[in-house]
């Protein structure tokens, strides 16, 4: 298993090149936001809702809000790549072979990108105002 | 089987939770983009999927990975960039199992009676 440097100064000397280093340092960064960005995602919609009552209406009614599409493009761009950057880490941990660890890392940058851009169409690509005026003009319950 | 000291525990967890957590962003996100499909597309019914207990539990898995997570990525900022934290990473290491106790326990009172409890 590679052993990753502890330190900044470590990590200034281990790394051959500056792309590595800066996805030392990107991590660190997108970590310490991530932090409070899905932990503030979790309390929203975990702990101030039941999650068996989100439904179309709820996801609708969020993502006609501007806060909620701004908040959430930093948490999805934050999230996708420091989790791919992880799964990446973990893949030249576990897969030695040059040719598999290759396709592994393919199909994961496709899949990433793939959905990174659905999740960038729901939130910008939709326009759910409508939707949420007619759901916040709904009584309670 | 290797059995290391504080910081190979805190590592695999590290490890194990990262991972489960970047294959869950991916589920999620590619979910909740079924929106798209508007009020009479097939969103609805797959949420009513995923309220089943057994998901629910998982999320609930998926919730603590977060805080232990985030805690413990706190701990390795702190000994990356600062020297006494590189001596007391052990001692940190139970506190962020502290934490992520302190946090979790009454999140798991929150929603465990939501699943099972009929709340």
């Amino acid at each position: 298993m590679a052993v990753r440097p502890k330190t900044l100064n470590q990590a200034k000397a281990t790394y051959s090149s500056n792309s590595e280093l800066a996805w030392w340092v990107f991590m660190r960064i997108s970590g310490l936001a991530l932090i409070f960005l899905v932990l503030g995602h979790v309390f929203f919609n975990n702990i101030q809702v039941n999650v068996a009552d989100v439904d179309y209406a709820y996801v609708a009614e969020r993502f006609s809000k501007s806060w909620v599409k701004i908040y959430d493009s930093f948490l999805l761009g934050f999230a996708m790549l420091h989790g791919a950057n992880g799964l990446r880490y973990s893949i030249e941990d576990y897969i030695k072979k040059p040719g598999r660890r290759f396709w592994t890392k393919t199909i994961l940058f496709t899949v990433v990108g793939i959905i990174f851009i659905l999740g960038v169409m729901t939130l910008w690509a939709y326009s759910f105002e409508e939707m949420g005026e007619a759901i916040r003009a709904l009584p309670e319950g | 089987m290797y059995r290391g000291r504080e910081g190979q525990w805190a590592f695999v967890l590290h490890r194990l939770s990262g991972v489960a957590l970047a294959l869950y962003l991916l589920l999620h996100v590619l979910d909740i983009s079924l929106v798209m499909y508007g009020p009479e597309g097939p969103f609805n019914a797959f949420l009513a999927f995923y309220h089943q207990w057994p998901f629910r539990v998982g999320l609930l898995m998926v919730i603590v990975a977060v805080i232990y997570h985030a805690f413990n990525g706190l701990r390795i900022i702190i000994m990356d960039f600062t020297d006494w934290g590189v001596k007391v990473q052990g001692p940190l290491w139970y506190g962020v199992l502290a934490v992520t106790a302190v946090i979790g326990i009454p999140v798991l009172w929150k929603i465990l009676p939501e699943i099972f409890g009929g709340a």
